[in-house]
């Protein structure tokens, strides 16, 4: 009883503040979080003198336990999005590190549970290092490898007489304080420090520039990387810390459990209890797994209760395939609009029913937790949500969306300013930027790209162009850094990008755009900027980040956009958006990957507007682009590419002229 | 003399491992569902010929006249409701995952968890053997590796010489090119699911000649069934063949040479070994470019 | 044969088609030229009915194809030669042309429609049993038309079939297209190439921004100013 109401609380608190994140709430969230903590371990210590018989105790740890193994599965497969089915590896490390510490060569358990931790920890890096290395690794692919873990594990346990051998282990009874009543009550209390621990590490992750970094490798890999998202070193760090929590809780749970053997352990029951619990919960947010877990615990334990335990199975796996086709978002997400109607619904029909006298406590806490989740789904239906809420649009963050079409309005003001014909500026005869030398690159058997250079100054604006298949996109890519070239060499600002990750390119100075605008999904126009800047070569924290990002929204005209998210933009927006988190990472040089393309003639002149403002700022531009004529308004120089080799590069009216590319463009000229 | 016999009825064990695997091959190839379902369709499909055997009394491979129709029928719903609610890849690995508990738990409901076997007395593969000099060949894992051959390799030449077939493998290449010369996603989806569930009840069969059967077996195939579907190339059947196969003597010679703790570590870095040097699969004809 | 009307298109917010009439007849190849971005490939893949229309219809002999799902547009008739060919590449040359004929109809004489197609390009019988996707590009064309005939069409779309290929290779594509033409067959290209598209094709139109700027006969075309300066931006 008390440890849902406390996960509900904690989930609740935030999600009341959570509209606006503010650096204020990783303290305000870590003070609610202990405030539980220390209520949930008063509670319990005090059991006895509140009339909560020992059955409550049991039923607060195993929610806490779960609630553990959940949030440490959470850090790397819900924050970014690679699903793993090895939790239950870690969790069998913990178990038989405590089997073998305490229950074979007496160790005192306080220290197999860190050992636990860091051998699950150390197993959590070898599985990282050997799966985020393999380059065509999918996220199917990594879920079936993970799955194999802990059968792996599990055969060398029963196959090893120092660990299990098929002998089993029994656990003694462990020491406990005079102050500690009973076993239960230690058991709360380790299961509770595991939970906190686990709750304060997810809290800060979430909060923190490796939380929005993970977040950003679930929306989208490649574009977080050009940012400059160090994704391996971030995807290792999730694993690592959710191994050696589940680890730690693991080897709680060895001591819950008191005989350990090999199938009670490596069972597909466990992660797929683990995962259902975050899929029912909420992946996307800490206290996701919270509520999965009280949730499912609950109705688990029910089963167990009422003698059903046949058609527990079924009902679980009816719940994750309904949880996935209906509402593949979880719980949290439904909850969190409506935190207060689902408390106090919670609290009325789960108080009402024990009130009453007639209902075990099992039983009043499921139907108060399932009249919850019904009150608050029916509250989010949004004829219902009218009736009761008027001002919709005050926190709702979606709502900006409805702003009207604004790359017009302001691209028309914008557009005499800056006077249409106006021919482009002269290139500056500055220091070199980007210089291409001697670039070959070969897929297979066909050459992309064969021996071509050119260079980028500073200040110039430099057409790409050719026709389609003449190798420009692939020229993009070697450039940030997404291919390395067959033969040559490419630098940037005198530095040699030859065998640089991508994050490490984007901080040498280049940034780009995608043809397809590749935002972040969950995050706002806002915070999708802001990760840039985040992300960038600064390295500034969130809140500057953000306050930064407004400025480079300012240059693409998009601050009324700012809490929008990306779904409700139309294409013009999004590439601007695409523009507007290029710039934001301060680069040198901006490549935009047809920036134009699937544009009006009225939003492509807004976007030439942004360009030439952009450029004005300073940044020098490469800008991949069929149409001739654009480029014709706004490159300082143009270099064409066909088939594979650059062969024009000056002017743009010199190269314009020119009878090779115009043969390339028109086609043969009629003999 | 001894592991030549360890790893010869290993591979023709393998030749079960590729009956299991078939399915999710060409599922997961051609139409990009991880159907973690199959599992329980083979399950179901030995538990159909537990049941047949012990009421009809009949040969094992003449409940094939009930089970195959039964589960080619389940396993065309299943297809046809993944297609319809749009189920592909990683959540149809969490739906298939929902529907194998269930389908668990329906087999322990009605089973309980014990173990069962066919009748000895009417099983005619359970203990014979045919011995060439001194090595011997068990009639069942004969039987799985002649069925695997069989189902397979037509599977395979249906795959290459039909017209269907050339529809089905156009389609895991390039779905809108492959519609545009008019083939209906729809009724590939319930037919491919259709010869998918047929494959797991003719593997659950198979399963059932030497072997005893349990609800929880279901997990246990996972891990050397997805080895070598991996291993094989997804919707490669004769790839999925050998991969079997190979994985089959593998386990055998891991097996007598070390111990067979270790079988499941050898299947899982021979896993990490294809994905690093060929990604597309091992037994994967070498596209050229 | 093909007429289409007022057709629209758009991709989400994007609209890339603003209304497009235009006709093909029996036995005569059309084209349609235009800068990148134009939406000729929009063009294409909606009367292929692999795009859907936002509004106008597209009729083949007088039956609407808008609301015809994608697979079921070839048994009217129309096969599509695909922007980038699209071959294959992991089915042999043969495979791909059997695939061709995958609808009914062309099945029952897939035996004669593949003679035909080795009679147009000999270099395909020659490489039957090859993988497709070890073709040069030049070949891969080939096989895409020669796939796209074996579903025996009565219109055949080709979006960029010149793309990527030498001029030489470019010359036996259209030279087999006009033999094609000869049959009775319509055809309808999309080109980049505009001026090997208007030497190649009797009547053509300008597609510009989603718009059909000008049509006519190429000869007329080639003399407007228009297509040199929107193409070329001069």
């Amino acid at each position: 009883m008390t440890a849902t109401a406390g996960t509900t609380t904690a989930g609740s608190a935030t999600a009341g503040t959570g509209a606006p994140k503010t650096v204020g709430t990783i303290p305000r969230g870590l003070l609610v979080l202990i405030g539980v903590s220390a209520l949930v371990a008063v509670v319990a210590t005090f059991s006895s003198d509140l009339g909560l018989a020992s059955y409550h105790l049991v039923l607060i740890s195993t929610v806490l336990f779960w609630a553990t193994q959940a949030t440490s599965w959470n850090l790397l497969s819900g924050f970014a999005g690679y699903f793993s089915f090895g939790q239950g590896a870690f969790l069998g490390v913990g178990v038989f590190t405590m089997a073998v510490m305490a229950g074979r060569n007496d160790v005192n358990y306080l220290l197999a549970i860190p050992v636990g931790g860091l051998l699950a920890g150390v197993l959590a890096f070898v599985i990282g290092a050997v799966a985020f290395r393999l380059r065509s690794l999918r996220g199917e692919i990594f879920a079936l490898l993970t799955l194999a873990v802990p059968f792996i594990l599990g055969s060398i346990a029963l196959n090893t007489r120092s660990i299990d051998g098929g002998l089993g282990t029994t656990i003694p009874t462990p020491d406990r304080p005079d102050w500690v009543p009973s076993f239960q009550h230690l058991m709360v209390l380790l299961n509770l420090g595991a939970a906190t621990i686990a709750v304060a590490v997810a809290l800060a992750v979430y909060h923190s520039r490796l939380g929005r970094g993970l977040a950003a490798v679930h929306d989208a890999e490649d574009a977080a990387e050009v940012v400059g998202v160090p994704t391996f070193r971030y995807k290792m760090t999730a694993i690592v810390l959710g191994g050696v929590l589940g680890g730690m809780s693991g080897a709680i749970f060895a001591m819950m459990l008191g005989y350990v053997e090999v199938p009670v352990v490596f069972v597909l029951y466990i992660p797929l209890f683990i995962i259902l619990i975050c899929v029912a919960g909420g992946r996307r947010h800490w206290a996701g797994p919270l509520i999965g877990a009280a949730l499912l615990v609950v109705l688990t334990e029910w089963f167990k209760v009422a003698k059903l335990d046949q058609y527990r199975d079924i009902v679980l796996g009816l719940l994750l395939v309904g949880i996935v086709v209906i509402a593949p978002d979880g719980m949290f997400g439904r909850l969190r609009r409506h935190p207060w109607i689902a408390l106090v619904t919670f609290l009325v029909v789960a108080g009402g029913l024990l009130a009453s006298g007639y209902y075990a406590e099992l039983d009043a806490l499921l139907y108060g937790m399932a009249a919850s989740v019904v009150v608050t789904t029916l509250a989010g239906l949004p004829r219902v949500e009218r009736l009761w809420r008027r001002q919709a649009t005050s926190d709702s963050p979606a709502a900006p969306a409805a702003a009207p079409g604004p790359g017009t309005g302001a691209g028309s003001a914008t557009r005499s300013s800056t006077g249409f014909a106006a021919p482009p500026p002269p290139p500056p005869g500055g220091r070199v930027l980007v210089s291409v030398e001697g670039v070959t690159k070969d897929f297979g058997g066909v050459r992309a790209l064969d021996n071509v250079s050119f260079d980028v100054t500073e200040g110039e604006i430099v057409g790409l162009v050719g026709p389609n298949g003449s190798g420009k996109t692939t020229m993009v890519n070697l450039l940030c850094g997404a291919m390395q070239p067959t033969a040559g060499a490419i630098t940037i600002d005198g530095r040699a990008i030859k065998g640089l990750a991508p994050h490490r390119v984007a901080h040498a100075g280049v940034a780009r755009t995608y043809q397809i605008p590749k935002p972040f999904t969950s995050m706002t126009v806002r915070d999708n900027v802001a990760m840039a800047v985040m992300f960038g070569r600064t390295g500034a924290s969130y809140a500057e980040a953000r306050q930064r990002a407004e400025q480079c929204l300012a240059t693409v005209h998009m601050q009324h956009l700012a809490d929008a998210l990306p779904e409700s933009l139309n294409l013009h927006q999004r590439q601007l958006l695409e523009m507007a988190r290029a710039i934001a990472a301060e680069p040198a040089v901006l490549i935009l990957d047809e920036a134009f393309a699937g544009l009006n003639p009225a939003e492509i002149d807004d976007a030439v507007a942004v360009i030439r403002r952009i450029h004005a700022s300073g940044v020098s531009i490469i800008i991949v682009e069929h149409r001739l004529r654009v480029l014709q308004q706004l490159a300082t120089r143009i270099v064409v590419l066909n088939r594979g080799t650059l062969i024009a590069d000056g002017a743009p009216s010199t190269v314009l002229n020119d009878a090779v590319v115009v043969q390339a463009y028109l086609g043969r000229q009629r003999a | 003399m001894n592991t030549v016999q360890v790893v010869l009825s290993g591979a023709m064990l393998g030749g079960l491992y590729a009956l299991m695997a078939a399915g999710v091959s060409v599922t997961w190839g051609v139409l990009r569902v991880i159907n973690l379902a199959h599992f329980g369709l083979i399950l179901l499909g030995a538990y159909l010929t537990y049941q047949l055997v012990t009421i009809w009394r009949v040969n094992p491979l003449v409940t094939l006249v009930v089970t195959v129709p039964a589960l080619f029928v389940l396993g065309a719903l299943l297809q046809w409701a993944y297609d319809r609610l749009n189920i592909v890849e990683f959540n149809s690995l969490l739906v298939s995952f929902g529907l194998l508990i269930v389908m668990i738990q329906v087999a322990q409901n009605i089973w309980t968890a014990d173990h069962r076997e066919l009748p000895r007395d009417i099983n005619p593969f359970d203990t014979g053997s045919l011995s060439l000099g001194p090595i011997v060949l068990p009639y069942d894992r004969l039987v799985c590796l002649g069925l695997a051959v069989l189902l397979l390799g037509g599977g395979h030449l249906a795959l290459q010489r039909t017209f269907v077939g050339r529809g089905m493998r156009a389609f895991a290449e390039d779905r809108t090119v492959a519609a545009s010369f008019g083939i209906d996603h729809r009724r590939l989806s319930v037919l491919l699911g259709g010869a998918a569930g047929a494959s797991a009840g003719i593997a659950g069969m198979a399963f059932m000649l030497g072997n005893l059967i349990q609800p929880s077996h279901a997990y246990e195939w996972f891990g050397i069934v997805f080895a070598v579907v991996i291993l094989g190339g997804l919707g490669n059947l004769l790839g999925t063949l050998f991969a079997g196969i190979s994985v089959g003597a593998l386990s055998g010679l891991v097996g007598v040479l070390w111990s067979h703790a270790y079988v499941p570590i050898a299947v899982f870095a021979a896993i990490i070994v294809a994905l690093v040097l060929r990604p597309q699969g091992v037994f994967v004809r070498r596209r050229a470019v | 044969m093909l007429e289409v009307r007022g057709v629209q298109a758009r991709y989400g917010d994007a609209q890339a088609l603003w209304g497009v009439d235009l006709d093909v007849a029996a036995g005569e190849m059309v084209c349609i030229v235009g800068p990148n971005g134009a939406g000729k490939t929009t063009l294409v893949k909606t009367i292929a009915g692999l795009h859907a229309a936002a509004a106008g219809s597209v009729r083949m002999d007088g039956v609407e194809l808008t609301a015809v799902p994608g697979h079921k547009v070839c048994d009217y008739g129309v096969a599509t030669v695909p922007e980038g060919r699209r071959v294959f590449g992991h089915m042999t040359v043969r495979d791909n042309l059997l695939l061709g004929a995958y609808r009914r109809a062309a099945r029952r004489v897939y035996r004669e429609t593949e003679e035909e197609v080795y009679r147009l390009f000999p270099r395909l019988r020659e490489r039957q049993g090859q993988l497709a996707g070890s073709l040069s590009g030049g070949e891969q064309q080939m096989l895409a038309i020669g796939r796209a005939l074996m579903a025996r069409p009565r219109l055949l779309l080709l979006d960029e079939p010149s793309l990527g290929l030498a001029p030489v290779i470019v010359d036996e594509v259209f030279d087999a297209l006009a033999a094609v033409t000869r049959t009775g067959m319509g055809v309808l290209v999309v080109e980049q190439d505009v001026q090997r598209a208007l030497e190649a094709c009797g009547r053509g139109y300008l597609l510009i921004e989603g718009r059909i700027v000008t049509a006519g006969t190429t000869e007329a075309l080639r003399s407007t100013d228009e297509v040199r300066q929107r193409v070329l931006g001069m």
